[in-house]
């Protein structure tokens, strides 16, 4: 904790706690209204087809239906967030299993269900794109054969099934493998998998009088939502209210529009309010899951280990729709070059499209499989050097006023530290302590998502303070960080704050819970705030106390000057009587972070902002009989410049390697024929209790000159480290180099098909 | 069939509803009576999150039909801050509702109202619990946010609290 | 409109009848994990779901000289809770314990799983191991089958529409015996068997020599699967080394798995030889320290 803040820095008890323990606090998936109808959506049960026709009219007559739409009640709209290429239902050709073709609203859920078993659609079947060797085999199919007709973001770089190539080059590799005393391929695999958090997506739309539609939904982005929305329904956005009560999990799933678009179009159809919430299998089968991949790397080094030169492609399979594929295959190629100084790159990202569900971001989108990669490769070469993992990246890792791949310099570089304390915590260099068991170690970079954010600050005349954010609480507590900004900031209590949030109608714009930015974001805007209400509160003040503004200061809930002080709470009530209230209003935005944009291309995300640097260790046995791994030790080094809330930060670092060895050992869409086989909760294996181990988080505080008090984002970062930390214990434990996630028991017994393809030369 | 009249025990108090018999416990809960503590998510008892106690033990509500827990004790989340019947004022906090907070347990919350009722069968049964027993008991309730770490330490303290102190429920 | 009209007999004779007059159109309902999923999936819908919870004589646990009785209603939770059972008969504990969380355990019956007839059940190979034998009550009166004869293949069993099961009988235990269960799966909860293997051995008086063994598959065929050959390779045999290496080799033999999104077919024959060995190993150390 850092010493001078009163209120900032402690971990103090989140303000949605007591809502949730009891029970009372309302989500999305909770939320109902009198008179409400319950919507189904009807989903492709093809990968790749022409759509002849969609029968509605049966369902339409059943008992208790009330709407039934089809592409032809939607406009004809695509939308997406990098390539506008999705339609609200099919309304020609289907492109993967459960896409969407049409909707129902009935009085109950079993007669919503009972409409959409009476509707009948009509294929053609295509032979489907089934994953990335298919959708880049020359003359392979077009999965989007009008991609040229789609509104994009004018950078990106499509091309038939791959609609982005982002690129980094610096220098020149192939000058970098001439310099090389060794130069290693690797090809790496990834699977698909899903956030996997305990709420369906859910949303309730409800129309009023004068063509306003307001939707209660569990969206991490409802300004985002909010504009999709009113594009979909060919109205005003301001006509399109988005209000969120509660989110039980996002983790990037819930970005982009989910069931929002479903329930207002049958809401408008029925003329009653409708819900709309997903199932387990929908969940498994149509929504935002992380993309699979496989990377290529080819990395060279001299004698001693330094870095000459890397080479790097890694393919998003991203599904039937380009979803956020086009940033992540950005975003990628950072990861690729990794917090490493490496005078030579040449790293490529690929969005391709497949017949599968289109895929988004999950938390730290691209970081664990790029990292994977990554740091599996960095042991492999020690280990073929005969030079210790921790020295080798020691040698190479970045420090203060290097540069980043993209020519940014890099500040505030907590890496070294980061990374010798994992080492040491870890009981480094005891890298083998006996038979099957071995320590593994990985380290990362990542950002703090800009975008603006802007709030209200209210001080009432009863002393207490409303925080008004167009942000969402997803459950990291970013908005209870904020608010200790602000209660820092204004020398009141944390328990004095009240938060009001996620309103488009009533609370200012903001970015949206996403990249980390919260808490970053909101409370530099409460600090913006905090500014303006300080300068009135003074203003005011100085009239009772006879003083000037530069003698005054905020503590204990009131003005103090050297003659006496006035509470807030007496200020606010005289400002509500005489002056229209004590509020202000305070924004922020990340100012850009300079790079060389020579060395770029098709990139939407070309400079980390406020970067944070990480690292992993973990040590573990490995059953070589049965392939069972059991961890006896996990811990996690995280630059996160200052803990503004330690208690939370703590929480998103065991929650996201909680994740992350999910997706290390046990979880994975499978994908057979374009058909998810295992869309249920039995056998997609998320961790129990009896799976995650006890983590050690070891806050570093190198503080940033942007964030709060020197604060980064620190949610993402631990998703993206432990697939390489596990892979290399595991690695050193038995000798078994997994190459593919999920490394499963019984790859490391059986080996892979491929094994631990690449090697030296 | 048509529907019949069930009378249900909910948090000590008798609730009546006009339901069709294959309705599940976490369904009337949640849509008859507006007990939205209780959550619903995988309906195939996969996740825990709509955990119930019946009689003192933790149920799947989502799989437990709504007329097979008539005459029986249900509790909801709903019922187990105090309501002023014992010692602790109205809406004290139940040791286990208190040790979450206090601990960092509670991240989105969605998991939270399972996660408790199922510990609190557990503490109820077994008041001096080892960090592992506590992982077994709470092995049927998936948390994405937490890793559960927290939740373990705020289980231990609870158990600590309630076998040395005064309980309110 | 319900999917069924439910029926709560409060004794056995009513729920015989009932099953007689509705036939294959009724489902008994006992903990409701296997039956509500899939009346809720589409994949069974009986018109009259017959609830068992006012059926007297269906839960009671008899551990005696003559044999082990449990009621076809026993939840798991009871089994695992039951001191009796926890000495040599631990596999049934063993089964118990590994199913679901303890939400499912603290209602899903004994009866249940078995009608339920999954391959990968965990409980029953332990029951088998036990030479497990279900009672089925109907109109024509009781009889009595081995679980080996009662179950068919996966969710297929020979009970008749008419008929109820009531319980399920198992051997005692001779002196210098151990039994052990073992499962392997993707995570260490919440888990359907990859593999489950049941062993139980007799040793004879010196601790070195093997009298009687059982050893049980699970998650490797379509149903259960006695290693038949593996057992005769242990018996008369010296235990723990080659005899326990050959009797793992012939219970891979043994099993016909498939491959499926858990795990393949060769892993699960691998799997088999270790946790067999495993479990035999087990038992031997769990005589001894008996002892």
């Amino acid at each position: 904790m850092s010493t001078g803040t009163r209120v900032a820095g402690r971990s103090l008890p989140r303000i949605d706690a007591p809502g949730k323990v009891t029970g009372s606090a309302v989500y999305a998936a909770d939320f109902a209204l009198p008179g409400m109808l319950y919507g189904k959506v009807f989903r492709s049960a093809e990968p790749h087809a022409r759509l002849v026709r969609v029968d509605t009219a049966r369902a339409a007559a059943m008992p208790g239906v009330r709407a039934v739409i089809t592409a032809a009640d939607a406009a004809d709209v695509r939308y997406g967030a990098a390539v506008k290429d999705e339609p609200v239902f099919a309304p020609d050709v289907v492109r993967y299993v459960g896409q969407p073709l049409a909707a129902v609203a009935a009085v109950s859920l079993e007669a919503a269900e009972a409409a959409l078993a009476a509707i009948e659609a009509v294929y053609e079947p295509r032979p489907p794109v089934l994953d990335l060797a298919a959708a880049l085999a020359p003359a392979a199919p077009l999965v989007h054969e009008g991609w040229r007709s789609y509104t994009a973001i004018p950078i990106l770089q499509r091309d038939g099934n791959v609609c982005n190539r982002a690129r980094i080059v610096v220098g020149d590799v192939e000058r970098g493998w001439v310099e090389a005393a060794h130069v290693f391929e690797h090809r790496f695999t990834t699977a698909m998998v899903h956030q996997g958090y305990t709420e369906p997506r859910a949303a309730v739309a409800a129309w009023d009088s004068s063509g306003q539609v307001t939707v209660w939904s569990n969206t991490q982005l409802p300004f985002d939502v909010q504009a999709t929305l009113a594009d979909i329904l060919a109205i005003a956005p301001s006509k399109v209210r988005i209000i969120v009560p509660g989110v039980g999990g996002g983790f990037g799933g819930k970005l982009r529009i989910g069931v929002e678009h479903f329930a207002a179009l049958l809401a408008r159809k029925s003329g009653r309010p409708v819900k709309v919430m997903t199932t387990s299998e929908e969940e498994l089968t149509a929504a935002y899951p992380r993309q699979g991949t496989v990377i290529e790397l080819k990395t060279g080094v001299t004698r001693d280990g330094r870095l000459t030169a890397r080479q790097g492609r890694i393919y998003f399979d991203t599904g039937a729709f380009a979803g956020s594929g086009p940033g992540v295959a950005s975003v990628a190629t950072m990861v690729l070059a990794g917090p490493y100084r490496t005078p030579n790159l040449h790293l490529e990202g690929y969005a391709v499209y497949t017949n599968k569900t289109n895929c988004g971001s999950y938390r730290a989108p691209s970081g664990p499989q790029a990292n994977f990669a990554v740091e599996s490769q960095m042991d492999i070469i020690a280990d073929a050097l005969g030079i210790d993992p921790l020295e080798l990246r020691l040698r190479n890792i970045v420090h203060e006023g290097d540069e980043g791949p993209t020519g940014q310099v890099l500040t505030a570089v907590g890496l070294e530290e980061c990374l010798r304390r994992a080492a040491d915590a870890i009981g480094w260099p005891d890298r083998r302590p006996g038979p099957g068991r071995g320590k593994g170690l990985a380290i990362g970079w990542w950002t703090t998502t800009g975008g603006s954010s802007g709030v209200y600050v209210k001080i009432n005349p009863d002393g207490s303070v409303t925080l008004s954010t167009g942000a969402v609480e997803i459950g990291t507590a970013a908005l209870t960080g904020a608010a200790q900004v602000l209660a820092e900031a204004l020398g009141v209590d944390l328990a004095d704050i009240t938060v009001i949030s996620g309103d488009t109608a009533s609370t200012p714009f903001d970015f949206g819970a996403q990249g980390s930015r919260t808490a970053f974001a909101v409370g530099n805007a409460c600090r913006a705030a905090a500014a303006e209400l300080e300068r009135k509160l003074f203003e005011l003040a100085a009239a009772h106390l006879k003083t000037t503004g530069d003698t005054l200061e905020l503590r204990d809930k009131h003005v103090v000057g050297p003659g006496g002080r006035v509470s807030l709470a007496e200020l606010a009530r005289q400002s509500q009587v005489a002056g229209g209230g004590m509020i202000a209003h305070g924004t922020f935005i990340a100012p850009g972070t300079a790079y060389d944009t020579k060395r770029v291309e098709g990139h939407v995300y070309p400079a980390f902002h406020s970067p944070s640097f990480h690292a992993h260790a973990v040590d573990l046995s490995v059953d070589a009989e049965t392939g069972e791994v059991t961890i006896h030790k996990y811990v996690v080094a995280q630059d996160v410049g200052f803990a503004l809330n330690p208690i939370y930060i703590e929480g998103q670092i065991e929650g996201g390697v909680a994740q992350g060895l999910g997706q290390t050992l046990s979880e994975e869409i499978v994908y057979r024929d374009g058909r998810v086989l295992n869309a249920n909760l039995t056998d997609y294996k998320m961790p129990t209790t009896l799976d995650v181990p006890r983590i050690e988080s070891i806050l570093v505080a190198h503080p940033g000159r942007v964030g709060p008090f020197g604060a980064k984002g620190v949610g993402e970062p631990p998703n993206i480290e432990p697939p390489a930390a596990v892979a290399n214990a595991i690695a050193a434990a038995v000798g078994a180099r997994i190459t593919s996630l999920p490394i499963t028991a019984e790859k490391i017994v059986l080996g892979h098909p491929g094994g631990a393809t690449g090697g030296a030369r | 069939m048509a529907r019949i009249p069930i009378t249900l025990t909910i948090n000590r108090e008798l609730h009546e509803a006009l339901i069709e018999p294959d309705r599940t416990l976490l369904d009337v809960l949640r849509t008859d009576l507006g007990l939205t503590g209780t959550k619903t998510n995988c309906l195939d008892a996969e996740c825990g999150v709509c955990t119930v106690l019946v009689d003192g033990l933790a149920v799947n509500s989502c799989l437990y039909l709504a007329v097979v827990a008539q005459g029986r004790a249900i509790t909801t989340i709903e019922g187990l801050a105090s309501t002023g019947e014992g010692l602790a004022p109205a809406g004290t906090l139940h040791p286990l509702q208190e040790a979450f907070v206090e601990h960092g347990a509670v991240q989105c919350g969605y998991c939270i109202p399972g996660m408790i009722l199922s510990a609190k069968a557990y503490l109820d049964d077994h008041p001096r619990p080892t960090e592992a027993q506590i992982r077994e008991a709470l092995a049927g309730n998936l948390c994405r946010c937490t890793g559960y770490q927290k939740i373990v330490d705020a289980v231990l303290a609870a158990a600590s609290r309630m076998a040395t102190g005064a309980v309110t429920s | 409109m319900s999917r069924f009209e439910y029926h709560q007999p409060e004794s056995l004779a009513d729920a015989v009848d009932l099953a007689a007059r509705f036939g294959d159109r009724a489902s008994f309902l006992a903990g409701g994990t296997d039956l509500i999923v899939q009346i809720e999936r589409g994949r069974a819908a009986p018109r009259h779901v017959i609830g068992l919870g006012r059926v007297p004589g269906l839960t009671g646990v008899e551990v005696g000289e003559r044999g082990i009785t449990l009621g076809a209603c026993v939840t798991h939770r009871v089994i695992e809770q039951t001191p009796a059972l926890a000495g040599p008969l631990r596999c049934l504990v063993e089964g118990a314990e590994v199913i679901g969380g303890h939400q499912v355990r603290n209602v899903a019956t004994v009866g249940g799983n078995l009608a339920n007839a999954s391959p990968a059940a965990d409980l029953v190979p332990c029951l088998v191991a036990l030479d497990g034998a279900v009672t089925l009550v109907g109109p024509g009166g009781e009889r009595k089958l081995p679980i080996e004869r009662f179950l068919l293949g996966p969710n297929r069993t020979a009970r008749r529409p008419e008929e109820l099961m009531i319980r399920v009988g198992l051997s005692t235990l001779p002196p210098r015996a151990a039994t052990a269960f073992l499962k392997a799966g993707r995570r260490r909860a919440m888990e359907i068997s990859v593999v489950c293997v049941a062993a139980r051995l007799v040793l004879d008086s010196s601790f070195e020599r093997c009298l009687e063994a059982r050893v049980v598959l699970g998650a490797v065929a379509p149903t259960v699967v006695r290693a038949h050959a593996a057992e005769g390779l242990l018996e008369g045999q010296p235990v723990g080394g080659e005899s326990f290496r050959r009797a793992a080799e012939a219970a891979q033999e043994s099993c016909r798995p498939i491959d499926d999104v858990r795990a393949s077919a060769r892993f699960r024959q691998h799997l088999v030889g270790v946790l067999v060995r495993r479990a035999l190993d087990r038992c031997v150390e769990r005589a001894r320290r008996a002892a």
